[in-house]
């Protein structure tokens, strides 16, 4: 397995160390993931996402390529702002979801996951126009992941006011200093909770780490694992690749279509646009204490119509278990399904609208500070 | 020697479970501290039916977590004779006091066999060191 340059403090911090796409990563610390979790909805959670992949696209084709590519619209955003994402293949099917980020016209970062650095880096390396340069900067490019709402105090203390004051929603801030060291500071997060995804210089990322965990302390940081990150952003009704969004899946009738336009040509596109209304996606709470378990098969009226994608334990919402599903059936919010399990025991679930939480992502960042 | 805590005075299985001599060949069951700091946080524990017979090495037990569901293998072959209540309402006492107040459930057997077969503490810290240097 691969390790981030953080692995020995994650190991020194008692870390509960799993493989997550190739990478030995902390599921949770000895705080555990109740905890951490908690500290990212009402302090501030901080994350080692320097797993993730980087790739910096340059040259005249750039536009275009990203319309080739990207299932988005990046005629829509500007200098400075950064875009949500899906790469489709031919079948119109999710390869990865991406965040682009627009530095000018012919300068943009693409941010992809872990498991699929690779095969994302190939796949469009196949698709490169002529008048462009592609390179991957994932070994190179720390990045940590700092949200919750005191994380607006916290940078603004290191960083100065004025470096956040105007940072709205997705957008990011180049050449920002903290303390002596450089950082790309994206108002962008997997969490539904207003914060930062941060990048560095990889050399720089352990002692970033240090110093956010040392002076946030009075801010209720706290370091957060891959288990908190899941239960976040199910949370806050955001896919996971090789779940809700995956290659053998059309990416239609999912809450994820702002991040489809159909105003331009893109990889996939033909495919999808064929297949709509053949599968759709939707958030569920379960009733009782228990999570149904993985590959529970969901059924309506005695037939069988999806399977379960994803599962945990809420913990903003009480310790309710809930999920997301995939069907064959268009289901409106608050309909009851039931989830059968492997070993033949049934759940009363409901659909529902997403976000299950709502956090303070979007919130006015001048009302934070 | 481990990270972990390992009472001197239990038995242990390859899989993480504890079993303690209560006399008379009955025994108590719990998970290990190595167990109880890598499920994570308890949400809900499915224990066996009292005047259930159990098999050595079935899956009686099942621990969900905010994130996972882990079955839990019973060690001693006999019949469940007292489960703990207090799970019910309190699960996360598992994860948080696992060879006190987090014991599981307990089994009446008709021998000792399957307790001497498993490891004896010191056996079982050497298993884990190795483990945590693989």
């Amino acid at each position: 397995m691969q390790k981030t340059p953080l692995f020995e403090k994650h190991v020194a911090m008692g870390a509960t160390m799993a493989e997550f796409g190739g990478w030995d990563m902390p599921l949770w610390y000895k705080t555990g993931q109740t905890a951490e979790h908690k500290a990212t909805r009402e302090n501030c959670g901080l994350f080692d996402i320097c797993h993730m992949g980087e790739y910096i696209v340059t040259g005249k084709d750039s536009y275009a390529f990203w319309q080739k590519i990207l299932t988005n619209d990046v005629t829509k955003i500007v200098d400075g702002q950064a875009q949500y994402n899906f790469m489709l293949n031919e079948k119109g099917c999710v390869i990865d979801d991406c965040i682009v980020y627009r530095f000018n016209e012919e300068k943009w970062m693409l941010v992809v996951n872990a498991g699929t650095q690779e095969s994302d880096f190939e796949w469009l390396c196949k698709n490169k126009l002529p008048d462009m340069e592609l390179k991957n900067i994932s070994a190179t490019t720390g990045k940590l992941d700092l949200q919750g709402p005191t994380a607006p105090k916290l940078v603004a203390e290191l960083a100065g006011r004025e470096a956040i004051e105007d940072l709205k929603f997705f957008r990011f801030a180049e050449n920002v200093n903290i303390c002596g060291i450089n950082v790309l500071l994206s108002r962008t997060g997997y969490t539904g909770e207003i914060g930062f995804e941060i990048y560095c210089d990889i050399n720089d990322v352990v002692k970033l780490w240090d110093l956010l965990l040392e002076k946030g302390q009075s801010y209720g940081i706290m370091a957060a694992g891959l288990g908190a990150r899941d239960t976040l952003r199910l949370e806050a009704g955001l896919p996971l690749s090789g779940h809700e969004v995956r290659p053998d899946v059309v990416a239609t009738g999912t809450p994820w279509e702002f991040a489809i336009s159909h105003e331009h040509e893109f990889i996939g596109k033909e495919a999808l646009e064929a297949q709509k209304g053949t599968v759709f996606a939707y958030a569920i709470t379960v009733e009782g204490r228990r999570k149904p378990g993985d590959h529970s098969k969901v059924m309506l009226n005695g037939r069988e119509i999806g399977v379960l994608t994803s599962e945990i334990i809420s913990v903003s919402l009480g310790m309710v278990p809930a999920g997301f599903i995939r069907t064959d059936t268009e289901l409106a919010p608050e309909s009851e399904i039931e989830l059968l399990n492997e070993k033949g025991k049934s759940f009363k679930a409901f659909v529902k609208e997403t976000p299950l939480v709502k956090g303070t992502s979007r919130k006015k960042m001048a009302s934070m500070l | 020697m481990s990270n972990y805590s390992v009472p001197s005075n239990l038995r242990f299985s390859e899989t993480h479970e504890w079993v303690e001599d209560l006399g008379n060949n009955k025994y108590r069951i719990g998970i290990s501290d190595f167990a109880a700091q890598h499920v994570g946080d308890i949400t809900y524990v499915e224990l066996p039916e009292i005047n259930e017979d159990v098999d050595n090495e079935s899956v009686v037990c099942n621990i969900e977590t905010v994130k996972s569901s882990e079955d839990i293998n019973n060690q001693i072959s006999g019949t469940v004779v007292t489960i703990n209540e207090m799970l019910s309402e309190n699960p996360e006492i598992v994860g948080a006091d696992c060879y006190g107040d987090g014991w599981l459930y307990e089994v009446q057997s008709d021998s000792d066999e399957d307790f001497k077969a498993l490891m004896s503490a010191d056996e079982y810290d050497k298993f884990l060191d190795e483990q945590d240097d693989e």
